[in-house]
């Protein structure tokens, strides 16, 4: 992936602050460009920096449900913003574990609606950070049959696939008790 | 271990002069002792305390390394 030189320093920038986070933390890695999570427009607009981090044993530097690999992405992020006035999205992954994530999401999400558009009941998922939940949510946006919604506080916070026209319940069987009639409870 | 919380703290303050961090070692571990200014309290905390969970969950991977737990006060 070429970046443009007018956003190199940038990249630059929060690959130097990434480089030094890990040294200090004494775990010997590389830093790439990730070309999922960077964005740039076809006007060589920049609207998201990936950076992807490299090297051995970095289970450790994920997390539970990628917890540890959000801090470290959340510490960047705040260095950038207050140094360099940067406020865009720094995306960072480790050894394309999100990378891998995101497109197993996207093949799940692409399933689950082709179930609830049969069934015509709403499907709700397993609880998933706030990255997780947006990537369900981007990859059925345009889904012609069903809506998606998150519900839930904090950890708990899950995404609810409903479908868009919910099942018809058919009332007739009911039709053939006849109402009582009216006039009829009077005085006998 | 303080290497790292300094960096952080002197990188977000607006006053990283003030930046100081003790360590303390004992059978317990590591404990870290962060003092900044009073105006940068907030942005080392962050809202619901996520800067300094951030800087904890840091602190951990490095202390699991190391085979020893880590504390991180601000005073």
């Amino acid at each position: 992936m070429e970046i443009p030189e007018k956003h190199q320093s940038v990249f630059q920038k929060a690959r130097e602050v990434l480089e030094k986070l890990l040294a200090l933390m004494e775990l010997p890695a590389t830093v790439e460009i990730s070309e999922e999570f960077t964005v740039i427009g076809p006007d060589e607009e920049l609207s998201s920096i990936g950076l992807n981090i490299l090297g051995e044993d970095l289970g450790i530097l994920i997390g539970r449900r990628g917890q540890t690999m959000l801090s470290l992405q959340h510490v960047v992020r705040l260095i950038m913003s207050h140094q360099s006035e940067f406020k865009l999205p720094i995306v960072i992954d480790v050894e394309g574990y999100k990378e891998r994530r995101c497109q197993g999401l996207r093949t799940l999400a692409k399933k689950l609606a082709d179930q609830v558009k049969a069934r015509r009941v709403p499907f709700t998922m397993e609880p998933m950070p706030a990255f997780e939940r947006r990537v369900i949510h981007l990859a059925l946006a345009d889904h012609p049959d069903v809506l998606t919604e998150s519900t839930g506080e904090g950890d708990a916070r899950k995404i609810v696939i409903t479908p868009k026209r919910p099942a018809v319940i058919d009332l007739s069987p009911l039709l053939c008790y006849s109402l009582p009639e009216k006039g009829n409870d009077g005085e006998e | 271990m303080k290497e790292l919380v300094e960096y952080i703290a002197k990188s977000i303050v607006n006053d990283p002069n003030a930046v100081s961090v003790e360590e303390e070692t004992n059978e317990e571990g590591i404990t870290l002792k962060l003092r900044v200014a009073d105006d940068d309290k907030g942005r080392i905390i962050g809202k619901q305390g996520q800067i300094a969970q951030a800087m904890r969950t840091l602190l951990r991977v490095k202390a699991a390394k190391a085979q020893t737990r880590v504390r991180l006060e601000i005073m």
